[in-house]
């Protein structure tokens, strides 16, 4: 059911304050879309609720701006709003582009991509495989950002027998890893690169690392880590198996 | 790095508004402008102004977030999202639409808020409402020595006593209107309309008003 003009301006100090549920929300976001009126006054009323919250204002935890700064140094921006195209009913878009849920999202779910993206290019990784991964991996992209940016996530690094080098994120907050590998032998088009997990919890195979580029391979995400689990790698055939049949190139203890 | 132009010229008129303010409007208002500028800066994927929005604003970030999610590590996460997320959507900001300020903590208090709602199995929500305690402490608790805080102390002060609950208990604990209402024992109708004029009162006392 529609609010009334007058039940949504009512909602208006509700909405500043994200004191309604989602679908109140989504209602009051409708009406606002089409209400110069209210998104001039919402404005003005997230003027008052932000000297509230800076009024909370506590010291920062050590580390954690660090961290932030690491992890924007790995993520791509937003391009700005295009100024050759036209921008229709400009006012107060800002608020809703923030407002609105499922936009939010969306752009959670790009942005993180584009962190993929932006630590490919870190580690060097380029198209073919991994755009087919990025296409596969928009969910696991996600996560990738939430172990790069969970505040226990240590970086480790190391030899792969064989040759070539492993690179471990790992946060046990978040129960997940990503693995980037670097100088990985090029193996036969039969064959394959195959992650797994090894613990108490069983042997779980994580998948296969898609095809290096340029020597780089990942990122790949690791989840549902348990305590006692190996990282380890084999080469196995392309399509990959349920247990390693092949000598373990790296056994990393987690 | 200089904030040179980006997002500049605006806050600065903001200086004088209001009343019994002085010695600090001038500085909020110059802090206002500059963070609108280096959230310009930022969006150019200058580090080092992302660095100065840190040390501004991050604290207030962190503030809020915590204040409504309560659990530390949890809050710190929120709050390397939300400014992560400045990092990634400067260019989105528009200062033609109000505060850096105001933008950064509405996003701040939304994910907060988001991530209580999501998280919080609905027993344990049942428990901390029966368990909420007065909420004028939340801002005794909030308000130390600054003058800032003592600015929003005098004026949540101004505010009648289910006002400043309703504030209050929406935004420093992040609960709905609907859970405002039970624990006040005042009808959801009531609380939207004190939640609305709560916030005008406070916007014109705060003399942050557009």
């Amino acid at each position: 059911m529609r609010p009334s003009k007058r039940d949504a301006h009512t909602l208006a100090g509700a909405y500043v304050m994200d004191a309604i549920s989602a679908p109140d929300r989504e209602r009051f976001e409708r009406h606002l879309a089409g209400c110069e009126e209210c998104a001039r006054e919402i404005a003005s009323l997230r003027e008052a609720t932000a000297v509230l919250g800076a009024a909370a204002a506590e010291p920062l935890p050590a580390g954690l701006k660090e961290r932030v700064m690491a992890a924007a140094a790995m993520t791509r921006q937003q391009p700005p709003a295009d100024e050759a195209q036209a921008r229709p009913n400009t006012q107060g878009s800002w608020l809703r582009s923030l407002a609105w849920p499922g936009r939010l999202a969306l752009a959670a779910g790009a942005a993180t991509a584009a962190a993929v993206l932006t630590l490919a290019v870190v580690f060097g990784v380029s198209n073919g495989s991994m755009r087919q991964q990025l296409d596969q991996a928009q969910a696991s992209s996600q996560q990738i950002a939430a172990v790069l940016t969970a505040h226990d996530a240590v970086m480790t690094s190391g030899p792969v027998s064989g040759g070539g080098t492993a690179t471990i994120v790992m946060s046990h907050i978040r129960h997940a890893l990503v693995f980037t590998a670097q100088g990985l032998r090029a193996l036969p088009a039969s064959r394959g690169y195959e992650l797994w997990l090894i613990g108490p919890a069983g042997t779980r195979p994580v998948g296969m690392l898609p095809a290096g580029s340029h020597g780089m391979t990942g990122p790949v995400i690791a989840s549902g880590l348990h305590q006692g689990d190996h990282l380890a790698l084999t080469a196995e055939s392309a399509a990959g198996t349920a247990h390693p049949t092949a000598p373990m190139m790296l056994d990393v203890d987690l | 790095m200089p904030a040179a132009s980006a997002g500049a010229g605006r806050g600065s008129g903001r200086a004088g508004q209001g009343s019994g303010r002085a010695g600090q409007g001038s500085d909020r208002a110059g802090q206002g402008s500059d963070l609108a500028a280096q959230i310009g800066l930022v969006a150019r994927g200058d580090a080092a102004a992302f660095d100065a929005v840190f040390e501004q604003i991050g604290p207030s970030v962190f503030g809020v977030v915590k204040r409504v999610i309560r659990d530390p590590a949890q809050s710190e996460e929120v709050t390397q999202e939300v400014l992560l997320e400045v990092w990634r959507n400067a260019a989105k900001f528009d200062a033609g639409r109000g505060s850096a300020t105001a933008w950064v903590m509405t996003l701040a208090h939304r994910r907060a808020v988001d991530r209580v709602r999501s998280v919080q199995k609905e027993y344990e929500r049942e428990r901390r409402l029966a368990a909420a305690d007065i909420p004028y402490d939340e801002v005794t608790e909030a308000v130390e020595s600054s003058l800032e805080r003592e600015r929003v102390r005098r004026c949540l002060n101004s505010l009648t006593e289910v006002q400043r609950e309703s504030v209050t208990l929406a935004y420093y604990r992040g609960y709905t209107y609907g859970q405002v209402a039970s624990l006040l024992g005042v009808p959801t109708g009531t609380v939207k309309t004190r939640m609305r004029d709560a916030l005008i009162r406070l916007r014109d006392c705060l003399g942050v008003a557009e």
